[in-house]
């Protein structure tokens, strides 16, 4: 059996009186891409901030590849690369100068690093801006550094705390194109964000934390189908009273000659759906389709929005 | 990785030796100044106003003191506002997550602090020598003296540094303890001058050893026997580099 990339179990963290993590229990498989969701205050900070030896944990098992993040810190934290949600300032060194030192307090020395400085910079168009401080960084050009600083040392775990928090749509997506490349080759990732669309888009499974627990775990498609609602609209003529019972075991409504059918899945029932009605002389007109996003699976979920 | 990170410690060092080095306008030659213009202002008006003191003239009787105080102070407010600096621009998360031991962290403070220190003491030191002809009676002891003091005091600055929420809190360590400690330790006059109450006071005064082991090991003359400056300067470089690298290790003030 591999041994998870990640595997946290019975987590709990408190800060004076407040009880920021509850028992979180979560495994990551190696090579996985995985999305921590959670309102403010959930605990996703926390967690992360713990497994990278941010925050001390009051109890709990916390384990990279099998090894435990404090007896074997060395090991663990070199597997990790982290890009915070908090943009960095620094006002004596060069961009570039400060990649050097990040590899460095990896135990890669100024030498060894070079090559993958000078891919870093170039795939995350920095290169133009080697010699700036990170004063003259726009907010896009510094969330890009973060993400160079976390890869510098090729780390096999990723660790994304809100990477995309206030840039532009087209860095965004650049951003998301390469994390899916990362992925791709290899990287095991863990990544937080607000915007629900960017784990549904990238994550191959999310858990849901609430108030220091995590409710629920699963692919987005899996938690959509399980815990969202999805619906069929018909627009038809011809509606009888035999229709009623070929229904009877389907949730829907009937108004002005359309119809709504509350359905976990749309693309299983549709085709049966459409058949009744022909079979019994009904008039299609239109046919549309509604599922529920990631988005209202965590409202349902926690009662409140993300942010 | 395994054993020690001998990278990321002589990164680490390297960044702080780096860092202040790159704003030397604010720590290196502010010290230089202000004991030129203190050689200037004794030497060339008030040493014809004051007599020898232990039969060494005032300016020169004044120097080691003046060495003494900007290494202390460098060494400390090195190690102390590198520290505040990355806690409170969001730096310290990049050291704290790399494999780097509690051990390794602090010693990168404190050999920064020590190298700012040693600096700004050779410096003044240079400046005595070449400006009124200082001698220097024992060349290796007043080199490993400063080297110590430096130590201590940038082993003390990172203490500070872990434990300082805000600058506030560090300027006045500065203000308040270090510059009246270091003016009350004897840097202008020998404490035989003062009062029997006032030179009893002047013993439980830490920075009146340094001075005085250094006036020692420069000029040759001490107020009090300079073995006890050693053992003092000896007593708290241990005692604070302990309780630096114990309190990193703890994690309070830097960790949640």
């Amino acid at each position: 059996m591999n041994v998870p990339a990640v595997h946290i179990s019975g987590l709990h963290k408190s800060y004076e009186d407040t009880k920021a993590l509850c028992g979180v229990d979560l495994t990551i498989k190696d090579g996985q891409f995985y999305g921590l969701l959670g309102p403010n205050g959930a605990g996703k900070t926390t967690t992360i901030h713990i497994l990278t030896g941010l925050v001390l944990k009051n109890e709990g098992i916390t384990e990279i590849y099998g090894k435990d993040i404090v007896k074997d810190f060395r090991f663990t934290r070199s597997q990790i690369g982290i890009a915070h949600q908090e943009l960095p300032i620094d006002w004596f060194f060069p961009l570039e100068k400060l990649l050097y030192f990040h590899a460095g307090y990896y135990g890669i020395t100024q030498k060894k690093a070079k090559p993958r400085v000078e891919e870093l910079l170039e795939r995350l168009g920095l290169k133009d801006k080697r010699t700036s401080r990170l004063r003259q960084l726009s907010g896009g050009m510094k969330r890009r550094y973060q993400l160079a600083k976390a890869l510098v040392h090729d780390p096999k775990i990723l660790i994304l705390d809100e990477p995309t928090a206030g840039i532009d749509v087209e860095l965004r997506h650049e951003l998301w194109d390469y994390l899916r490349e990362l992925h791709q080759n290899g990287k095991t990732i863990l990544l937080t964000t607000h915007y629900i669309e960017e784990a549904e888009l990238l994550c191959e499974k999310v858990g849901i934390i609430d108030k220091g627990k995590i409710i629920k775990e699963g692919s987005p498609a899996d938690l959509t189908r399980e815990l969202g609602k999805a619906g069929i609209n018909v627009h038809i003529t011809g509606w009888n009273d035999e229709l009623k019972n070929a229904f009877s075991d389907y949730s829907y409504t009937l108004e002005d000659n359309r119809l709504h059918f509350t359905v976990r899945d749309p693309e299983e029932v549709m085709a049966s759906i459409i058949q009744i009605l022909s079979n019994h002389g009904c008039q299609i007109h239109s046919v549309s389709t509604e599922k529920s996003s990631l988005e209202d699976v965590f409202l349902n979920l926690t009662g409140k929005g993300i942010n | 990785m395994t054993g020690t990170n001998w990278v990321g410690l002589y990164t680490l060092t390297k960044r702080e030796v780096g860092r202040f080095f790159s704003v030397y306008r604010q720590t290196v030659l502010p010290g230089l100044i202000s004991s030129g213009l203190y050689i200037l202002i004794f030497g060339f008006t008030l040493e014809q106003r004051i007599g020898e003191i232990d039969g060494v003239p005032y300016t020169l009787f004044i120097l080691p003191g003046l060495i003494m105080m900007n290494t202390l102070t460098n060494a400390s407010s090195n190690a102390s506002s590198s520290m505040l600096q990355m806690k409170l621009l969001q730096q310290l998360p990049d050291i704290l997550t790399a494999p780097l031991s509690s051990l390794e962290l602090s010693l990168a403070y404190i050999i920064g602090g020590t190298v700012r220190g040693m600096v700004n003491g050779i410096l003044v030191l240079l400046l005595g020598v070449l400006l009124i002809d200082m001698p220097v009676h024992h060349p290796l002891a007043t080199l490993g003296f400063i080297f110590l003091v430096s130590w201590a005091f940038s082993s003390m600055g990172l203490l500070l540094g872990q434990l300082a929420d805000s600058w506030d809190q560090l300027a006045m360590m500065q203000n308040f303890f270090l510059t009246p400690l270091s003016f009350l330790g004897g840097i202008f006059y020998s404490i035989k001058m003062l009062p029997d109450w006032a030179q009893q006071l002047s013993l439980v005064n830490p920075i009146y050893y340094m001075i005085n082991g250094l006036r020692y090991t420069v000029l040759g003359v001490y107020d009090s026997s300079p073995l006890n400056s050693f053992l003092m300067a000896l007593f708290m470089t241990i005692l604070f580099t302990t309780a630096a690298i114990l309190l990193m290790k703890s994690g309070k003030k830097i960790k949640q």
